[in-house]
């Protein structure tokens, strides 16, 4: 009997490997831009046609290859990048396997062209399905364009798989995207038969390359935000709940410069923005993860596309956490007119790990949003405010309009507060808090309140009479769908009990979009007592009374959004007055 | 109409009307003042048609008539009027004001639309000195609700009971009740007055001012010779304070009020600005007061008081002790106890006033 097993010749080694590495055009560019941006380009250009089908090519000018390690370059598991398994538990680079060149080599009509930085010859290396049919000495300026003919000329059950053109080429400008998004002083230009898709210049700020990618729209409903908890840092751009929206939005996760999907990193961040928007709404989202190299895996997907974190959870805390401390500051409620462009990162000092750690104004110092492995760092921006600090609620600066708003000044312009919203907040939270403590102080009284209920109403009271004592409400005897209330919350001195208590009764039984978006019946019933026991529009408020709901506002948690996900708080900024009146 | 009245007098009739005056009114004749003429004298009126308040003033008459005029703007001429006689006519629907070298002509609303008085039955009624209905008041006004779904604690309620009257007070959490000997018998009565009405009344009599009482179905009035306040009473039934008015006690405790109120009050700094909740621990000899809130802090204070009965511990709203305080006005305090979930009573120690509050408790958390 003859042998049955064999080493399989490399160039169908390397064809099964492209299976797992290259995929699609996509796939090819961005493993090619990956390398590109290893090599500090500071410019790649990345030309396709037909959606990449026929021909792609990524050009850059980075550090190029001299001939030796262009030939090693194509070769399986050659790689500059790492040189032992010690290196692999702590990844700088986007590449290390050393596997992409010959996976898109195996498959493809490939050329690859370089000439080193330091200056010297330069070579061109043509492949066809694998095998080498040239190399040549070239004159040429020094950086690396790889070109890829006929993907997949060579497997024609995998050419059948391609989609459209026009498909194709959104996907592989979707991977130049994700690559831009973490990697600003590198200037993009992506073009498609000849027409220029994407033309990103090297940004100092994300949301500098947010506007130019979708247009400063997009980017002008975006805030900072930078915490870091125990080892972690969470930075980048999210967006202001006023401006978020039902149904898909964009959302870009990257751990130390890398681009990964985690869907629960993405219900982290969105818990963040829980109370703050609507049931059903989303909020885009570009969260830029910094975690120790050795905390987190890369090698666990052919294509890279997610990671594992060795600590989940504390990760998943700290994302929740960071959104949460962005959605804080005033920065996070709308305002009147332009947003002010400071959209940049700015650090807020120390890592800002403290529980609920309190709007804090002062010049701050800009931080490179992120410096991926050893690459140049990001261009140095002057340090600038943003307004965080809370507004001096100083009686004389302030104003009720309508019996309704607040509008007091602030240092850098003005904030009208709406009082309903901004006492549900207030309420919301210490009731919350009550909860922990063992449940709020409750007012007896002289003459018990006797309240009819439907038997709907009478079954709902019933079910919840705990938490209902817990929040101050007092109760008694359930019986002929009578209650009879012997003591009482008492939160404000406009405060009506009765009428509190019965229409958050019918909420609380037949239901509402706010009291169904709780998680449990604990929040039900707070965010129902919130939003009926809060005061009222039309209450006029005395001085001292708007400077102590302007106090509890700024001293909760997130002053700038109430529990149905409308904003508390419209800014009017200075530069803003300056410009509408023509002084600018 | 042509009248003629002095600088001083057409002012104070205006400032008495103007607090009746509806900043915000969907019926315009109601920013408007009726002037209209008596035999010898002005009348001014003034309503925001649950209060109505009128005044009458001396005048020389030349010509009967009657004009309504913005009430703000006429009020705010008068104060910037010279010192001499105001001569004040209507001509032609406009109403024309001279004084020393100053005229005005001001437009006017039909005085036929201005709405008319209630009319109330004096001599049915009572009479009471404007002092005695001031103490009763100014003793009770404050503790009256502002909840509007319970328009009767909203008012004040006052019996008459022969010679002995009472006005009580309450928004449900604490109560205020004073009574009152009168010298002569007033039938009986049960009324819930608006506390704005018993504040104009306050305002515009004196207290030697012998003041005519008189209701009907639905309106109370006030009257002296020269000034009327009419207020429409609310709808009862009054609930049954009495019931609730501790019938026993068996700890009672004498405080220094000064001291008592000092130390509420330091202690109502550090107090949860929602429930304002304080602890009293009353015992042998001394009071311990004592707030916890959780993102502040602590304190704790001690008085010495006079006290018989078993020790107790008890929660109140700081505001509301406060204020009971303020009213009682003695040197020292009576306060009596049964139990954490009942009602203390504050009373007077010494004088002669029939005057109690109760305050109800805030339950205290384990
Ligand atoms: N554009 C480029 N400029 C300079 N050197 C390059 C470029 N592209 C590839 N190289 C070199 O070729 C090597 C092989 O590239 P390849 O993409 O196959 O592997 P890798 O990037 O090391 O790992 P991975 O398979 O994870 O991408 C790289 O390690 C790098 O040294
Ligand atoms: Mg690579």
């Amino acid at each position: 009997m003859t042998r049955r097993i064999h080493i399989l010749p490399d160039h169908v080694a390397n064809q099964i490997a492209a299976g797992e590495v290259v995929e699609r055009p996509a796939s090819a560019v961005k493993e090619l831009v990956e390398n590109s941006l290893d090599a500090r380009a500071g410019l790649i250009e990345i030309d396709l046609q037909s959606g990449g089908k026929t021909q792609l090519r990524v050009a850059d000018d980075g550090h190029g290859m001299v001939r030796d390690d262009a030939l090693l370059a194509i070769d399986r598991h050659a790689t500059s990048k790492i040189k032992d398994d010690k290196d692999l538990r702590k990844i700088r680079s986007l590449g290390f396997r050393g596997e992409a060149l010959p996976a898109i080599a195996a498959v493809s009509r490939f050329e690859l062209e370089t000439a080193p930085a330091e200056g010297g010859e330069g070579t061109r290396i043509k492949i066809e399905g694998g095998r080498v049919v040239a190399v040549d000495e070239i004159a040429r300026r020094p950086g690396t364009t790889v070109t890829v003919r006929s993907l997949f000329f060579n497997v024609p059950a995998r050419a059948k798989f391609l989609r459209s053109s026009a498909a194709e080429t959104r996907a592989a400008s979707e991977a130049t995207i994700q690559l831009a998004l973490a990697n600003l002083s590198t200037a993009f230009r992506l073009k498609s038969n000849e027409r220029e898709l994407l033309d990103l210049p090297r940004s100092a700020e994300l949301a500098a390359r947010v506007g130019s990618i979708w247009g400063d729209e997009l980017a002008a409903t975006l805030i900072p935000i930078d915490y870091a908890s125990d080892g972690i840092r969470v930075a980048g751009l999210i967006q202001r709940p006023a401006d978020t929206r039902p149904g898909s939005r964009r959302v870009y996760l990257f751990v130390n410069g890398r681009p990964f999907v985690d869907r629960f990193v993405v219900r982290a961040a969105e818990e963040g923005y829980r109370t703050t928007v609507p049931h059903g709404y989303k909020p885009a989202l570009f969260l830029y993860l910094e975690v120790p190299l050795e905390e987190v895996d890369v090698n666990v997907h052919p294509t890279k596309a997610e990671v594992r974190f060795r600590n989940k959870i504390k990760t998943e805390a700290t994302v929740t956490e960071a959104v949460r401390s962005g959605l804080e500051g005033l920065e996070s409620a709308p305002s009147l007119g332009r947003h002010e462009a400071s959209f940049q990162l700015v650090s807020r000092g120390p890592a800002t790990g403290a529980p609920r750690p309190r709007p804090e104004s002062g010049a701050a110092s800009q931080i490179a949003l992120f410096v991926p492995g050893d690459a140049p760092p990001g261009l140095p921006v002057e340090g600038e405010d943003t307004e965080v600090a809370a507004p001096m609620a100083r009686p004389g600066a302030m104003w009720q309009l309508h019996d309704s708003y607040i509008l007091a000044e602030t240092r850098s312009g003005l904030i009208i507060v709406d009082q309903h919203s901004a006492h549900e907040r207030v309420l919301f939270e210490r009731i919350m808090q009550d909860y922990d403590e063992g449940g709020t102080a409750s007012q007896r009284l002289l003459f018990p309140l006797t309240i009819r209920l439907s038997p709907t109403e009478a079954q709902a009271v019933e079910e919840l009479q705990g938490i209902l004592k817990q929040i101050g409400f007092e109760l008694e005897g359930f019986g002929s769908n009578t209650v009879i209330i012997h003591a009482v919350p008492n939160p404000h001195p406009h405060f009506d009990a009765e009428r509190c208590f019965r229409e958050m009764v019918a909420e609380l039984a037949h239901g509402s979009p706010l009291v169904d978006s709780a998680r449990n019946q604990h929040e039900r019933v707070a965010k129902s007592f919130a939003c009926k026991a809060a005061i009222k529009a039309g209450q006029p408020l005395s001085g001292l009374e708007m400077a102590e709901l302007f106090d509890r506002l700024f001293a909760s948690e997130l002053p700038g959004h109430d529990v149905h996900g409308r904003p508390t708080i419209l800014r009017l900024s200075l530069d803003e007055l300056e410009r509408r009146f023509g002084r600018t | 109409m042509k009248v003629t009245v002095t600088r001083e007098n057409f002012q104070r009739g205006l400032s008495a009307v103007a607090a009746t005056i509806p900043t915000r009114t969907t019926l315009p004749v109601l920013s408007n003042i009726l002037v209209e003429t008596l035999e010898d004298g002005l009348r001014v009126r003034g309503t925001d048609l649950d209060i109505s308040v009128s005044v009458q003033t001396a005048a020389a008459v030349e010509r009967q008539g009657a004009i309504t005029v913005p009430a703000k703007k006429v009020a705010d001429i008068a104060r910037e009027l010279p010192d001499a006689p105001v001569q004040f006519e209507s001509e032609g629907g406009r109403a024309v004001l001279v004084c020393g070298n100053s005229r005005f002509r001001l437009n006017t609303l039909p005085s036929e639309e201005y709405p008319s008085f209630p009319d109330v039955p004096f001599e049915e009624g009572w009479k009471l000195r404007g002092g005695e209905l001031q103490t009763l008041s100014a003793h009770t006004s404050f503790a009256v609700s502002g909840e509007e779904t319970r328009p009767v604690l909203n008012g004040v309620l006052w019996q008459v009971r022969g010679e002995e009257m009472r006005m009580v007070a309450t928004n449900g959490h604490r109560l205020a009740k004073m009574g009152l000997q009168l010298g002569v018998g007033a039938g009986e009565e049960d009324l819930i007055v608006p506390p704005k009405a018993l504040q104009q009344v306050e305002r515009l009599f004196d207290a030697g001012d012998e003041l005519e009482i008189g209701r009907s179905e639905s309106h109370l009035g006030f009257r002296t010779a020269r000034t009327e306040v009419y207020t429409r009473l609310i709808e009862g039934p009054y609930p049954n304070y009495e019931q609730v008015l501790p019938k026993s006690h068996d700890k009672e405790c004498v405080a220094d009020r000064g001291e008592l109120t000092a130390a509420i009050k330091r202690m109502a700094i550090i107090a949860s600005d929602q429930t304002h909740r304080v602890r009293l621990s009353f015992g042998p000899e001394k009071l311990a007061l004592a707030v916890q809130t959780p993102d502040l802090g602590e304190a704790e204070d001690e008085i010495p008081i006079a006290y018989e009965g078993g020790p107790i511990e008890i929660g109140f709203n700081a505001q509301y002790l406060l204020e009971v305080l303020r009213y009682v006005g003695t040197d020292e305090v009576k306060v009596s106890l049964s139990a954490p979930e009942r009602p203390a009573t504050f009373e007077p120690v010494g004088g002669d006033q029939d005057y109690v509050c109760l305050v109800m408790p805030l339950r205290l958390m384990e």
